[in-house]
């Protein structure tokens, strides 16, 4: 049972590397985590035909804080993915606009084809909820569009 | 040159895995940075309080009738006369009376049948021009 050479010259076989073969898994799962995680919007789009406006500004409010309204080509009403109709808005947004401490913001999305008598009931009903901030939401407009329109 | 190919190959025969890190990294970053919310955005209004009506000097409004076909007829305050414009015109009509009378008002009244888009042009025209005095209305007859 001599040792051979001593027993001292066997080089170790651990790398003196950090080993970086799972580093690209890492990345990838930290790629697919955000993807798959990132919601982008709590209600979901309707078929309409934006207006489109010059002077569109953003809204200088947080997400939160703002509630959508669809109104479709056919006059259908949209809040939170869910149809109502005229009568209902000001009991569906009233109990919103005071739980969100008078500080909701509706963003009415109409389509540009939407006859104005529903657009005018859906203000009244609005104001009859007692909400102060509207707007119109619209698309940005280039001037170079508008002249040759 | 009488012994050929008796040398092993130093290359590795495994695909290279180390850049795969950094390409991974460099998609994670690169969606990172270029993801953009979508903001809201449009034409911001303030409705008026419930039964807070004001009682507004005739002269000082400016009368914007919009007609299903989409022409703007504009009428100034007491006068009769009615002039017909479309609906990017009033951008300068706005301008221009606002100059010799700041406490103008715009009483857009729209009648009920014409599309929402109509509204949308005069209002951009009336915010292009800094009207801040807009009255919404529906047309009634």
């Amino acid at each position: 049972m001599a040792i051979k050479q001593g027993g001292f010259s066997r080089k170790s076989k651990t790398s003196d590397e950090i080993p970086s073969s799972s580093l690209a898994d890492i990345a990838f799962l930290l790629l697919i985590f955000f993807m798959v995680t990132t919601v982008f919007r709590t209600d979901q789009d309707r078929e309409i035909t934006w207006p489109s406006a010059e002077a569109t500004e953003k809204i200088d409010e947080k997400a939160k804080n703002i509630l959508n309204i669809w109104v479709e080509r056919s006059g259908g009403i949209f809040i939170n993915d869910q149809p109502y109709t005229m009568d209902q808005v000001s009991e569906v947004v009233g109990p919103l606009y005071a739980q969100s401490d008078r500080r909701l913001v509706i963003s009415i999305r109409g389509d540009r084809e939407v006859p104005y008598m529903t657009m005018d009931q859906l203000q009244k009903e609005l104001v009859s909820a007692g909400v102060v901030r509207v707007v119109f939401a619209t698309e940005l407009e280039q001037r170079m569009t508008r002249q040759r329109r | 040159m009488a012994v050929l190919n008796n040398k092993k190959s130093k290359v590795s025969d495994e695909v290279p895995t180390s850049s795969m890190a950094d390409i991974a990294f460099l998609l994670l970053i690169f969606f990172l940075v270029t993801t953009v919310f979508p903001k809201d955005k449009g034409l911001a209004i303030v409705l008026p309080e419930e039964s807070e009506t004001v009682e507004v000097n005739q002269k000082n409004i400016l009368h914007i009738v919009i007609q299903p076909t989409g022409i703007v007829e504009v009428r100034r305050g007491e006068s009769q006369q009615v002039q017909q414009v479309s609906a990017n015109e009033i951008e300068g009509i706005w301008r221009q009376d606002v100059a010799s009378n700041p406490n103008l008002i715009a009483g857009v009244k729209t009648h009920p049948d014409a599309p929402y888009k109509f509204m949308i042009d005069v209002l951009d025209a009336l915010q292009t021009a800094g009207a801040d005095k807009i009255s919404l209305q529906v047309l009634e007859n």
